[in-house]
């Protein structure tokens, strides 16, 4: 069966589980919570908020799997999507209401200071610290092209935009980025070169 | 534009560095998801309708016309025809007429009392 599952697409273990078969839960959870989780952890910038919005992304996993109409979409594609809507959901909660996600910043101390006392001096640590000051739909579109490498129309898709929307936020995303990065280049080992 | 390119290029790095050391999912975590898997898991919830096969023999009938819905739309139905029966509408022809029966006060001038009376004058 392990053998089995682990050549089994994600449709078909969604299946096997909307069936009554709990090993397949398994082999998806080993599968899809760890990019679930790496997404979540980027974006939220906040590990136990992470973990909550993981195990609530796969809760959902469960809940649809009965209506799963294979071939229609792509596992991983609505599970990013759900996972990046609780991610909204939670900023906005944790701002006391609705906002612009596209136009505020995150505030700036809190995270970044948080990001140097858990793991200061190391370069992906630095990459977070600078991905916390974007805005949020900015963070989203980098950490899902840079990070999970998806394409941009997988995306679109799940961001519910365009295409060129993606590509707008990705690239606004990296110069901030870069720039943002620009100012630790002898702490990140950049300043030889 | 060098330096753009420069900076540009460090990001890269970074971001390889990233999904080099991608978080690990905390046992307790994937424990709890396996958790909640095996609560939602469809089986457990199947097992309700089995016990269902003992049902009383309306409800038998019921699902053997379709259903809840099947059996609202034909109550529905049955009601329409009862009220258009006893209320026709205007542009509904009468059945009585459609059966070739004319109007009683045309084919039955005169009740019983008023026959009574006629045939009572004739044996005078």
């Amino acid at each position: 069966m392990r053998a089995a599952a682990e050549e089994a697409s994600d449709d078909a273990l969604l299946v096997l589980y909307a069936n009554g078969d709990g090993r397949a839960a398994a082999e998806l959870t080993a599968r899809l919570s760890p990019r679930v989780f790496g997404v979540a952890m980027r974006v939220m910038g906040n590990r136990a908020e992470a973990e909550d919005v993981t195990q609530e992304a796969m809760l959902r996993l469960w809940k649809m799997a009965p209506e799963w109409r294979t071939g229609e979409a792509q596992l991983s594609t609505w599970l990013y999507r759900v996972a990046m809507n609780l991610c909204i959901d939670r900023k906005r909660r944790a701002r006391g209401g609705h906002v612009d996600l596209d136009a505020v910043p995150e505030p700036p101390d809190p995270a970044r200071s948080a990001a140097e006392e858990m793991q200061e001096g190391a370069r992906h640590d630095a990459l977070q610290a600078a991905l916390m000051q974007l805005p949020e739909r900015q963070r989203q579109a980098v950490v899902l092209r840079h990070l999970e490498e998806l394409s941009n129309p997988e995306i679109a898709g799940i961001m519910d935009i365009s295409v060129e929307a993606v590509e707008s936020l990705t690239a606004r995303g990296k110069r901030a980025l870069a720039a943002g990065l620009a100012g630790r280049r002898e702490e990140l080992g950049y300043s030889d070169g | 534009m060098a330096d753009t390119d420069k900076a540009l290029q460090e990001l890269e790095d970074l971001f390889a560095a990233a999904r080099a050391e991608r978080p690990a999912v905390p046992d307790r975590l994937s424990a709890a998801i396996l958790e909640d898997a095996a609560r939602e898991l469809p089986g457990s919830r199947s097992a309700a309708p089995r016990r269902r096969a003992r049902q009383p023999l309306w409800r038998q009938l019921a699902e053997a016309v379709g259903g809840w819905p099947a059996l609202g739309g034909l109550a529905a139905a049955s009601a329409a025809g009862l009220w258009i029966g006893i209320a026709p509408p205007s542009f509904v022809p009468d059945p009585v007429a459609l059966a070739g029966y004319e109007d009683s006060s045309t084919t039955v001038p005169f009740d019983s009392y008023d026959m009574a009376m006629v045939l009572s004058e004739d044996l005078q």
